[in-house]
């Protein structure tokens, strides 16, 4: 076993369904496992998450997984080293229109119904149609400047040759979306779990398709903590990634989903219902209000013992997320310091972890057996 | 200290009253009580005050109407991220914002945030902490946003140093011309076709890498 220099940590989560790894290691025992007393702390913006992290207030946190580049990099904050040994989850996000864009995509192209996933050159007649009548451009909404949200909209929207200068992507916090896409103010949006759902059993929306649709499981959320932390308590962070770990090969396992979602449901993590938590977990993308779900057997991804290396920062991961930080303009590529990503993405760290989470197995088979 | 304090409160002859515009805030903060005390502390200044209290109403559309001076904002609204796009977008100007929390513990906050953040203030907005806190962020806002703008001269400044000398290099080596000449052809150019000098650079050095 390991021996962790601190044993006290306070870990920051943003309430969403793919924060499932965190509550399932604090509440199926994993952190206690490990000699650790967590924390969590729920948090309402990724802003002021990231501010706590770089403040040290929180000794970790789950983060969009451009997060770490971005505070790496000094993007809309402070210059602070942030690492990542543990990718938390892949897929998740889901694109969701409100009633009244549906209409109009029904009307302007005169079809009866749409076909899911949509395909993005249906909202095409819907743009020009509205800039010939002077009416005002279509809004949609993303969580954060540097997160797969607001890339994969944008992916989306490029199949179809459509860009910011046909409609306007703002940033509207998860938990104002849906009353956001009820009032009008966005007409649809690019958020995670449950939000979607939220949406489409409240008859307001349409999920026209999820982020599984656009990235085959390209990781969404990651755990991050400074540098300089990991640094001076390298087995509490070994410690932490392997409680975690664990957490994740829990939630692997569909049944235990419908368990996570109950857990997820309380108020002090979600403070949702089941009925809008459970599907994504379990494979169902709700559709519409008048419609069947899909089945969208990765729609929250957070193990897989056919491919082991979904938890790993790979560095090809964060390559790549640096090139859609760079396609979207945020970054050119002469800001990009050479070994950036060697220094955020930690493979070694997660390696490391992996062998004491298969030491602490073998004794755990020896003494059994 | 006390001096400073003075200084601030010296009330300013009227006629220079007059020179100073109004400053309009946009607060978001969902504790109305407080939001009404810190309007009411702010009246007879030159701050005024649009109060926002539900973050499911539309902030963006408020800084549309309003356009806003300055942003109030408590640092744990989920709102927080929409101001964080607003600096990435570019038909908003950039606003100071003054975040404050309630809480004790986060005043360490303050030195991790920096871009667009002009003040940071722990503890309750008192009333008679307020005016000189705004002052100050306006100020400070102003004068990052001077630095920023120099900056972004001095890049631009050396990207052309740059462009130039490269320029200079290709032509000295393919038209085996002298530093000298090669700069003088050059700058003949740029002033016989009205063109920048580092326009000219960028066409010779396209012009000549496909040569």
């Amino acid at each position: 076993m390991i021996e962790p220099e601190q044993t006290d940590l306070t870990l920051g989560f943003i309430p969403l369904t793919d924060s499932a790894p965190l509550i399932v290691a604090k509440e199926m025992g994993f952190f206690s496992q490990w000699g650790l007393n967590v924390k969590l702390q729920k948090q309402n913006s990724w802003a002021t998450l990231r501010d706590k992290l770089h403040a040290g207030l929180l000794d970790a946190t789950q983060m969009l997984a451009p997060m770490p580049l971005a505070s790496s990099l000094g993007l809309g904050c402070a210059k602070v080293k942030v690492i990542t040994p543990l990718v938390l989850s892949l897929n998740g996000n889901a694109i969701t229109l409100s009633e009244k864009l549906h209409q109009e995509i029904l009307q302007e192209n005169n079809i009866a119904h749409v076909t899911l996933p949509l395909a993005a050159y249906l909202l095409q007649k819907v743009i020009s149609v509205r800039n010939k009548q002077n009416r005002p451009k279509l809004k949609f909404a993303t969580v954060f400047p540097y997160s797969c949200h607001y890339y994969q909209l944008r992916d989306w929207l490029a199949s179809a040759k459509i860009s910011e200068v046909d409609l306007d992507i703002v940033v509207v916090p998860p938990v104002s979306m849906v009353a956001f896409l009820e009032s009008g103010e966005i007409d649809g949006c690019c958020v995670g779990g449950p939000w979607n759902a939220k949406a489409v059993r409240a008859g307001i929306g349409l999920t026209a398709l999820t982020s599984f649709d656009i990235w085959q499981d390209s990781p969404e959320k990651v755990l991050g903590l400074l540098a300089s932390f990991q640094k001076a308590k390298p087995n509490t962070v070994i410690a932490l990634t392997a409680a975690l770990k664990q957490a994740c090969i829990w939630l692997e396992n569909i049944p235990n989903r419908f368990e996570a979602a109950r857990l997820l449901s309380s108020d002090q993590y979600l403070d949702a219902s089941v009925d809008v938590i459970a599907p994504s977990l379990i494979g169902s993308c709700l559709t519409h209000i008048t419609m069947p779900p899909r089945a969208i057997p990765s729609y929250n991804q957070f193990s897989k013992s056919s491919n082991g290396s979904i938890n790993v920062p790979e560095y090809i991961r964060g390559e790549w997320l640096i090139s859609q930080m760079i396609n979207a303009g945020q970054l050119k590529n002469i800001d990009v310091p050479a070994d950036l990503v060697r220094q955020v993405f930690r493979p070694d760290i997660y390696q490391q972890m992996r062998l004491k989470l298969e030491d602490q197995a073998v004794q755990f088979f020896r003494r059994s057996g | 200290m006390a001096r400073k304090d003075s200084l601030q409160h010296t009330a300013l002859p009227k006629e220079q009253k007059h020179l100073i515009p109004e400053l309009r805030i946009l607060l978001i903060d969902e504790n109305q009580q407080r939001a009404e005390s810190l309007a009411s502390a702010l009246n007879n200044s030159r701050y005024k005050i649009s109060h926002l209290a539900s973050p499911h109403m539309s902030l963006l559309k408020q800084v549309d109407e309003i356009q806003p001076d300055i942003i109030v904002i408590d640092i744990e609204s989920p709102s927080r991220d929409i101001l964080e796009s607003l600096s990435a977008i570019s038909h908003y100007n950039p606003k100071p914002v003054v975040m404050f929390s309630a809480e004790q513990d986060t005043d360490t906050i303050n030195q991790s945030i920096e871009s667009g953040v002009s003040a940071y203030v722990v503890g309750d907005l008192q009333a008679d902490r307020v005016k000189p806190i705004l002052d100050a962020a306006v100020a400070r806002f102003r004068e990052f946003q001077k630095l920023k703008e120099e900056l972004s001269d001095t890049k631009q400044q050396l990207a052309s140093r740059n462009l130039i000398d490269q320029a200079k290099r290709l032509l000295m080596k393919k038209r085996s011309l002298s530093e000298d000449d090669a700069f003088k052809a050059m700058r003949k150019t740029a002033m016989d076709t009205g063109q920048k000098l580092d326009d000219v650079a960028k066409t010779l050095i396209s012009l000549l890498n496909t040569i």
